[in-house]
């Protein structure tokens, strides 16, 4: 009886302990004495999160950031055929590497859900957050985020075919009756709902699990109305409207206002400074005209603001625990605001000119503190 | 009841075959079994039409030109390894390479036998011809599209019948002069040479048709690649190499299977397959740089003493005569393996210390004359060489070059969580419904506590809890890769589902088999290990294979945690991409068909399983 009991005993502490070990990367040699000196030297520099310092001092330790997008965000954070990551959100994550690092190729993509995003920072998971997420009330204070500068300004808007009688100048009044398509379990939902009401529109929404299948519902006719953030409805209606039909997008002035940007843990000023100053160095450069192709030429003989963010005389930046050249590698290797937002952008049919996110100059909000 | 007699074989009784189901002419056929009566004409002209229209629906969603197909042919690479640095790819053929050397040796070894008639195979090609021919008519093809169709499916018949006529005429040609069965025996060919005429065709397709070339340019600004016509040949070139190893690998195996005895030829082999898939894992992922100074003056010295102080252990305590002092020693050793457990000592010696009390303690079980307690010492030194390179080679600095975690998913990812919850449940399902039967008290109630917990929560909340709330727990300086703490949760909820069918099998196990076992004097373990496991291990092989499927598919779960599996790529990471927007039916019902290849041929292993053991002839 007694050597059955510990068979099984040790059968399963066995079993348990294999697992264990097998899963883990590296085992508890770190307690080991000396003759592990040798095996501890081979064993891949584990990086330890200090407690006290900053995730900028962690990051430029580690020589890599890992940066959380959703990796299925049309524009925003696409996975390509190849694996790697594009969009606006993928290159202001080279952009943050190129600033903190000095490669903008030293970027680990961590693919995130909507849910588990804010989670996957406060467990370290993640440096910092690009993942087209809206700054609100409470994400900053209860949940514990903080927010940089806006990269994109966006709005939830509505869409609807020209032959249903609605245009560019329709309002949300205007929707009575109509049947509504959008994504379940997004804010989207919640946004629709209260606009209609306060509009005092009786609207049918109808959710869905995926974005093709909203669209595959309003171009059958389904439904009248489909709504979500604008530069979503915008890349759908240059990819998918069919030929026998035409779509409108209203009303002109968003339902809800979606400023989108990069997030991040709060109470990390250092780490927060070179986030932030990253982006506002592509939009300060983006002013003057400094472009990757340019960059060179232009730091070879800039003056004053330009100068300084190139790393020259009066420069900031090895204040801020970042090289000197930071942000010119930042220009060199991923472009200036400008380059970003078209090389992404363009090809789903969003423009800066006249949106509200051309420059502060040409009449958009995008507006940067000065360099100095 | 003769069929009965004709097994036991004293008794003088001749097997009678079952009498031959008379072969009916297909007009007969169809009058028989279609048009039998007035109602019966009704169902098959109803069901008829039925099938033609889901035929015609489906056909015109594959071939209406809105549809993108080139977003599943350029996402290929995506659905399979997501971002495995395509320069590394050549550690992938290795594998691929691998696995098919074992498959082939294995096909050659265990089903060399099988043959099937020429007669049967040209019906077949008759048969995919006229259902080719049939869809083409369905499908809203243009007219030259329609001529193509029809006259590939003419070629396909033709070749069927020329096949069938042929070898029928030759067949009774040769039937005038000897018996019928000389001339069956003339007309059959071997499936192993059909599986490489397919394939062989298959691969040769790819140097002949042009099928396209998809692909992906990674610039400042990316773009999609599609060039008609041609096969790139890093796609065509490994293939041919890859049907040339398979081939080169059977005639091995065939010439193994004649030259070496069968037995010992299929025990190697099982054992490659189940060491296959951590090895060929590490391969992929690690290929560890082992730092040989280390390794030869710690790693191999640690192996050494334990092989050699174990081996000399165990063949002491599996002597019949030891008695009661061996068992008084192994427990000694388990004390010993906890207190080597518990100090802070390299890893390696605390897990082989554990292993060697599993083995001291079970030694017992398999005690025996020299050749039982040979096999067993070799059981150990097999099972601690391969757990010392294991524990070696995690804690060595990896040679592949990976971004981080986001560089595998897709197929891939699919195949690693299913093969490895699959190969670590199975043992711990069985342990699980040992204990859960056993008359001990606090193993049951352990057993069943577990069992019930884990069926009485979701998945999703385990695969969660592991991946969130599991590295929150672990001590400082270890670290769990998503992945691994995914694969234990899931084969420990697995283990419990499991546990519960082989609980099945055992109570199946009648009373007779345990007091027969106990009548010629085996110990408890040795009834469980040789009498009770097998007969029950038999009886729930379909419960036990629908688990598998069920664990394969499941797998997409995976998605939950933001993991990138097969089937969310295709569902969601590809229809946002800005080339392929609003692609999402294509692809998922290109997925489906993935899921469904692999689900029908772990059924039908199955079946073929259940043939071999004769599960529901009895």
């Amino acid at each position: 009886m007694k050597s059955k009991f510990l068979k099984f005993l040790a059968l399963f502490l066995t079993i348990t302990v294999v697992a264990a070990a097998c899963g883990s990367d590296s085992d508890g040699d770190d307690a080991a004495p000396a003759t592990t000196a040798a095996a501890a030297a081979t064993t891949t520099a584990q990086v330890e999160v200090v407690a006290e310092g900053s995730l900028l001092d962690v990051v430029q330790a580690r020589g890599t950031l890992n940066c959380g997008v959703s990796g299925s965000a049309v524009a925003f954070s696409e996975t390509q055929a190849d694996g790697s990551v594009t969009g606006i959100d993928a290159d202001f994550c080279r952009a943050v590497a190129a600033a903190v690092i000095g490669d903008a190729g030293a970027v680990n993509f961590v693919a995130l859900t909507a849910s588990e995003r804010f989670t996957a920072v406060q467990t370290g998971d993640v440096d910092v957050l690009m993942r087209n997420t809206t700054w609100t009330q409470s994400r900053d204070s209860s949940v514990g985020m903080d927010f940089g500068p806006t990269t994109y300004y966006d709005g939830q808007q509505l869409m609807a075919r020209v032959a249903d009688g609605f245009s560019g100048s329709s309002t949300v009044a205007d929707i009575d009756g109509a049947v509504v398509c959008t994504n379940v379990g997004t804010t989207t939902e919640k946004n629709i709902a209260e606009a209609a009401l306060l509009a005092g529109a009786d609207i049918t929404l109808l959710g869905f699990e995926t974005s093709d299948e909203v669209y595959d519902t309003f171009i059958n006719g389904g439904c009248d109305i489909t709504t979500t953030d604008g530069s979503a409805l915008v890349g759908r209606k240059v990819k998918m409207q069919p030929a026998d039909q035409e779509w409108v997008i209203f009303p002109a002035t968003p339902i809800s206002k979606e400023p989108l940007g990069p997030t991040y843990g709060q109470n990390d000023s250092a780490w927060a400074d070179a986030v932030n100053w990253t982006v506002y160095a592509m939009i300060i450069m983006d002013e003057y005209g400094v472009t990757s192709a340019n960059v060179d030429a232009t730091c070879a003989e800039a003056e004053a603001e330009v100068a300084r963010l190139c790393g020259g005389d009066g420069e900031l930046q090895t204040a801020m625990g970042l090289s000197a050249d930071a942000f010119h590698q930042v220009i060199k290797q991923v472009g200036s605001y400008g380059e970003v937002y078209d090389r992404n952008l363009n090809p789903v049919g969003l423009y800066r000119e006249g949106s509200a996110n051309a420059g502060w100059l040409d009449g958009g909000l995008i507006y940067s503190p000065p360099a100095r | 009841m003769s069929e009965l007699s004709s097994t036991t074989g004293n008794l003088e009784v001749p097997y009678t075959p079952p009498p031959a189901t008379p072969h009916l002419a297909p007009r007969e056929w169809v009058r028989a079994n279609l048009f039998s009566t007035p109602f019966n004409s009704v169902l098959t002209v109803m069901s008829a039409l039925i099938l033609a229209t889901i035929g015609r629906g489906l056909l015109s969603f594959l071939f209406n030109p809105i549809r993108q197909w080139d977003a599943t042919a350029t996402n290929l690479r995506l659905l399979m390894t997501q971002a495995y640095p395509e320069e590394q790819y050549l550690r992938v053929w290795v594998c691929t390479a691998v696995i098919l050397i074992l498959t082939g040796l294995s096909l050659a070894v265990w089903r060399a036998g099988s043959h099937v008639p020429v007669t049967k195979v040209g019906r077949n090609l008759l048969a995919t011809g006229a259902v080719v021919a049939l869809m083409t008519l369905l499908a809203p093809f243009s007219a030259s599209a329609t001529v193509q169709w029809l006259v590939a499916a003419a070629v396909v018949a033709g070749a069927g019948e020329t096949l069938r006529r042929g070898v029928g005429m030759r067949a009774s040609a040769s039937g005038a002069g000897g018996s019928d069965e000389s001339g069956d025996q003339v007309a059959t060919i071997s499936t192993l040479t059909l599986i490489a005429i397919a394939l062989g065709g298959l691969v040769a397709s790819l140097w002949v048709v042009p099928y396209g070339h998809h692909s992906y340019l990674m610039d400042r600004t990316p773009r999609v690649l599609a060039e008609p016509g041609t096969v790139a040949m890093t796609t065509k070139l490994p293939w041919t190499i890859m049907l040339l190893i398979v081939v080169a690998a059977t005639f091995l195996g065939r010439s193994m299977r004649d030259r070496l005895p069968t037995n010992a030829t299929r025990a190697t082999l099982l054992v490659a397959w189940l060491l296959a898939p951590p090895t060929l894992l590490y391969l992929v992922l690690r290929d560890p740089s082992f730092d040989m100074g280390h390794v030869l003056g710690t790693d191999l010295p640690i192996f050494g003493a334990y092989a050699i102080g174990g081996g000399l252990l165990l063949s002491w305590l599996t002597r019949p005569t030891t008695g009661e002092i061996g068992r008084i020693v192994a427990a000694v050793v388990l004390v010993v393996g906890f207190c080597t457990f518990l100090t802070p000592m390299r890893m390696i010696v605390r897990i082989d210390m554990l292993m060697l009390a599993s083995f001291a303690l079970a030694a017992p079980t398999f005690a025996g004359g020299p050749r039982a307690r040979r096999r067993y010492v070799t059981g150990w030194l097999g099972v601690l060489g391969v757990s010392s390179w294991l524990i070696t080679a995690i804690n060595t600095p990896s040679t592949v070059d990976v971004p981080g975690d986001f560089f595998i998913g897709g197929l891939s990812l699919t195949f690693i969580v299913a093969v490895f919850t699959i190969v670590v449940s199975f043992p711990l399902g069985i342990l699980l419904a040992l204990a859960r039967t056993s008359t001990m008290p606090i193993f049951r109630l352990l057993a069943t506590w577990f069992i019930e917990f884990v069926r009485g929560v979701p998945l999703i909340t385990i695969l969660i809890f592991f991946s969130i709330m599991v590295p929150l727990f672990l001590p400082r300086g270890m670290e769990l890769g998503e992945v691994a703490a995914v694969v234990i949760g899931y084969a420990l909820f697995s283990s419990a589902y499991l546990a519960e069918n082989v609980r099945g099998g055992l109570q199946s196990v009648t009373r007779g088999q345990h007091e027969a076992a106990e009548a010629v004097g085996m110990t408890t373990g040795q009834k469980t290990v040789f009498i009770v496991l097998p007969q029950a291990l038999r009886v729930s092989i379909p419960p036990l294979v629908g688990h598998c499927i069920g664990v394969f598919k499941e797998t997409s779960l995976l998605a939950i945690i933001g993991l990138f599996d097969v089937l969310y790529i295709a569902r969601v990471v590809m229809p946002n991409q800005t080339e392929f927007m609003g692609s999402t039916r294509e692809n998922v019902l290109f997925v489906s068909l993935i899921y469904w290849i692999f689900a029908y041929q772990m059924s039908k292993a199955s079946m073929r399983l259940e043939r071999r053991t004769g599960l529901g002839e009895r």
